[in-house]
């Protein structure tokens, strides 16, 4: 079965059987090892989705239960309004759309810089571009939408 | 030796006090203020009292009569350099560990400590002999000086209330922000004028001299690296000393030797310089305790300054002579802060979550505190002290990288980050340091690189783990749900 996980606002899928494979050895403190190698995570969970620590690098994560999502992905991912949200506060550095634009599966709409990152928010499905939120240079909070694709 | 010493102070300094005396046997008290009940330096302490403030003269002595303390060890900061504490101690019959009220009162005013080295021939900043007085007056004094000046605060430190000025221009909205930040900080407006030296290094002095005239010098620590005027990196030796100029150690050390002397200095102390690439130095200020960077020293030395604070103050004489002082290898220390080196340094209080701290070989931390402990608004957000020490620098660079590596404080921001970043940098590796380099790195820092699919998968994949602990479900699965205990229950109650 496969996840699907938001980290830094883009979607990761992972395998389930994978997640089974990481081991907890303090709490909150996770040792993951990947293609032989062996790292180090640790999570704190606060409002703003769950906060990770790996490779003196911060990341946000938000799981998606995919109980929920076989209710909501349909009506989310697949028909209908989609928002696209800044997953932590920053500053807009490039928007890459305009209203009316079609857009594709995984297209970048808009690159927003936090923690000294440049993220790329992309697209979770394809669509037209129905409101720009932003603008170069704004600065948003954690949850702000950013683009509404319809 | 003394049987029972109160630490008036807190966060890591306080800890690494404790340590001592219970090396040397002897009982510590530690005191704490209201939001300090639970830090670390009371855990470790043998007895404790709360007290007013850090700053309260009067409840911290009778913290000190009431638990029978003979001598009070002051830290840094705090009550450290206040010659009336160290008069108030001696008046009520208790040893203040540093030098005497009178010494603490002669270098302590910058101005004084000024004409003092100029009268020991030692050099100095171009500057004003005595604080400007109004505006016209501070005119006069910069054209004579020369610009760009810097604007100090006669009673100041830790960089409130300084301004660099580099035209007349400027001079009169400098003069009113230092004035006012000086009057807020120090209750004391005064400012006096310097040159300004271009890409200065600070290099200071240690000294220790006991209460038989006996001096000596332990060699330069360099702390170039400073935010805010703040330093966050030193290290023995200096690598401008030690690369270049090697006669400057000595030179440095008798020039500091001699201010002391004109004192009759005892106890631990620092002299601070400002030093240009060309080995000329200039006296900058004298700090009459125990500094923050002391762990370089003792590394490099081999010598356990607080242990020899505490015999100086006891009455023993400094078992060793100048001649025998060794250097040996090389430290580093970076003082890890909650504060957020994005946000320019802004302290970041709030609670520890977790903590994971570096250890293995070649690594001292100074820490003060634990993980569940919440770092207070109150005070400086120093949380702890990183030292390294390796045979040479390049060893205690890599050293000091991979300890960051371990290191890890999730809860509040720190610069654990920003430290890595600077120890990989190839000026600062090459030791091409000066006072703002820190400063210069911001302009010419590149923006650190996305961090990769496969940390995004790997921080997925315990997104996942994590969420999955979390879940109401797993963690409602513990035997009382069970239906095998169920049954025994309301067996029980049949």
């Amino acid at each position: 079965m496969k996840l699907q996980i938001l980290v830094n606002g883009r979607p990761v899928p992972v395998d389930a059987e994978d997640v089974r494979g990481v081991a907890q050895v303090e709490p909150g403190v996770y040792s993951v090892l990947l293609a032989g190698r062996s790292f180090e995570v640790r999570a704190v969970g606060s409002k703003e989705g769950l906060r990770l620590e790996l490779d003196g690098r911060r990341f946000t994560a938000e799981v998606r239960d995919p109980r929920d999502r076989a209710q909501k992905s349909a009506a989310a991912v697949g028909t209908g309004r989609q928002n696209i949200a800044a997953p932590m506060p920053g500053k807009v550095v490039r928007v890459l759309v305009r209203d009316g634009d079609a857009v594709e599966v995984g297209q970048g709409l808009v690159v927003v810089e936090a923690m000294k990152m440049q993220n790329e928010m992309k697209a979770l499905r394809g669509g037209n571009v129905v409101e720009v939120r932003v603008r170069d240079g704004d600065t948003v909070s954690a949850g702000d939408v950013l683009v509404v694709l319809g | 030796m003394f049987r029972k010493v109160l630490v008036a102070n807190r966060g890591e300094i306080a800890v690494r006090v404790v340590r001592a005396l219970r090396e040397l046997d002897i009982t510590s008290v530690a005191v704490f203020s209201d939001v300090d009940r639970a830090a670390q330096h009371v855990r470790l302490a043998d007895e404790a009292e709360g007290v007013e403030s850090y700053l309260n003269i009067e409840s911290i002595l009778e913290a000190a009569k009431k638990h029978g303390a003979e001598a009070i060890h002051p830290g840094y900061g705090f009550l450290s350099e206040n010659a009336r504490f160290a008069a108030a101690c001696e008046a009520a019959g208790i040893v203040f560990i540093g030098p005497s009220a009178d010494s603490i009162r002669r270098l302590g005013s910058k101005t004084a400590a000024r004409t003092l080295a100029k009268q020991m021939n030692v050099p100095v900043v171009p500057g004003s002999e005595e604080p400007a007085t109004h505006l016209e007056h501070a005119r006069e004094l910069a054209r004579q000086i020369g610009y760009p000046v810097l604007l100090k605060a006669a009673a100041g430190g830790g960089g409130k209330g300084m301004r660099r000025v580099d035209a007349e221009s400027e001079l009169e909205a400098a003069i009113r922000d230092a004035s006012s930040e000086a009057e807020r900080a120090f209750h004391s407006s005064e400012v006096y004028i310097e040159k300004v030296i271009e890409q200065p290094r600070h290099i200071e002095i240690q000294i220790a001299g006991d209460f038989y005239g006996h001096l000596v010098h332990l060699g330069e620590r360099e702390c170039s690296l400073q935010r805010r005027h703040q330093k966050i990196i030193e290290e023995c030796p200096s690598p401008l000393i030690a690369a270049a100029h090697p006669e400057m150690r000595a030179e440095m050390g008798e020039a500091a030797l001699r201010i002391a002397r004109a004192v009759r200095y005892h106890n631990l102390g620092t002299v601070e310089f400002l030093a240009d690439g060309d080995g000329n130095f200039y006296f900058l200020e004298v700090n009459t305790r125990l500094q923050v960077e002391h762990p370089v020293t003792e590394l490099v030395t081999g010598l356990d300054l607080v242990h020899l604070q505490l015999r100086i103050a006891d009455g023993e004489a400094i078992p060793f002579a100048q001649e025998d002082v060794e250097w040996r290898g090389w430290a580093m220390e970076c003082r890890v802060s909650a504060e957020d080196p994005e946000q320019h340094f802004f302290p970041s209080p709030g609670k520890i979550v977790q903590l994971r701290e570096p250890a293995g070989p070649g690594i001292r931390l100074d820490s003060g505190v634990y993980p569940g402990w919440t770092v207070p608004l109150d005070y400086d957000p120093l949380l702890a002290k990183l030292i390294t020490w390796a045979p040479d620098r390049m060893g205690a660079i890599r050293r000091m990288l991979r300890a960051l590596n371990e290191y890890s404080i999730v809860g509040v921001e720190t610069n654990l980050a920003f430290f890595r970043e600077i120890l990989s940098d190839a000026e600062f590796r090459e030791g091409r340091l000066n006072t703002r380099f820190i400063a210069d790195y911001f302009s010419r820092r590149e923006p650190v690189a996305e961090p990769g699919q496969e940390l995004e998968l790997v921080a997925a994949l315990a997104a996942a783990a994590h969420s999955e602990n979390e879940k109401p479900e797993t963690r409602n699965e513990k035997p009382e749900t069970s239906a095998w205990l169920s049954e025994g229950r309301s067996g029980l109650l049949r």
